[in-house]
């Protein structure tokens, strides 16, 4: 079980509408098991093609050119590195602890995906948050551990 | 030259849970290569054989990441900060 008040809960679905059609990604800060700041970063796939054709994340018969930017961004997210960064930083000067991170599926279900699975490896443990925005009207937002390998889903408890 | 390299959460259970470790070195390469010695396996999670830093790994000297400095040639000033971080990414 996860705690997130309100404000911020809404936060991560207005960034989530804000960057559709493409991934909207960022950190979760707080401490224990409640979450008490996200913090935005952008989305850099477009600058990450390579990383995900060498682990044969790319789907087949898909172009994903360098000079065609934002296409690969509908569909994957790379979070900026410095940004990524700056804001670990910023969580450890808040005295937060970083919990995990959140990004979204502009079209479809919130449930991580063998992308997500397989790079979510790096961070073991970390709280997943995906929102997807398949039903634009009826954003779905839910929560995510990887526990060696497997996925085990947190409920959410949003604090009014 | 005494440089203080960040680990990031995912790299501490090599580093005995430490959250930063203190190395002498002139270069990010001789600060990896330090903290190695220190705590061995750790650079094979950040480098490729070669020496090259992984694809999915980013090194920072004070909040600049090292590609668009001189990569593992980097020089290092007493009391930089050498900040590790693997990639967050992910998608449908």
């Amino acid at each position: 079980m996860i705690r997130i008040p309100r404000e911020q809960y809404e936060a991560i679905v207005a960034h989530a509408r804000q960057e559709a059609p493409r991934e909207a990604c960022g950190l979760l800060a707080g401490q224990g098991d409640r979450i008490e700041q996200v913090y935005p970063v952008p989305n850099r796939a477009e600058l990450a093609v390579e990383f995900f054709a060498e682990r044969g994340l790319i789907p087949p018969g898909r172009d994903y050119r360098p000079d065609a930017p934002g296409a690969i961004a509908v569909e994957r997210f790379f979070m900026d590195p410095e940004d990524q960064f700056r804001a670990l930083r910023a969580i450890e000067a808040a005295g937060l602890e970083h919990l995990g991170s959140y990004h979204s599926h502009p079209a479809t279900e919130a449930y991580p995906s063998r992308t997500d699975i397989e790079l979510a490896a790096f961070w073991p443990n970390m709280l997943l948050m995906i929102c997807s925005l398949a039903d634009p009207a009826r954003p779905v937002v839910r929560a995510f551990r990887l526990v060696d390998g497997r996925v085990q889903e947190e409920d959410i408890v949003i604090e009014e | 030259m005494t440089v203080t390299i960040l680990i990031p959460a995912p790299l501490r259970r090599f580093t005995e849970d430490r959250a930063s470790v203190q190395v002498e070195a002139k270069t990010v390469g001789e600060a990896l290569t330090k903290l190695d010695e220190l705590y061995p396996g750790i650079r094979e999670r950040i480098c490729e054989p070669d020496g090259r830093v992984r694809r999915f790994v980013s090194i920072f000297v004070n909040g600049k990441d090292i590609r668009s400095l001189q990569g593992v040639e980097t020089p290092l000033a007493d009391g930089d900060e050498v900040g590790i971080i693997p990639a967050m990414a992910g998608g449908r």
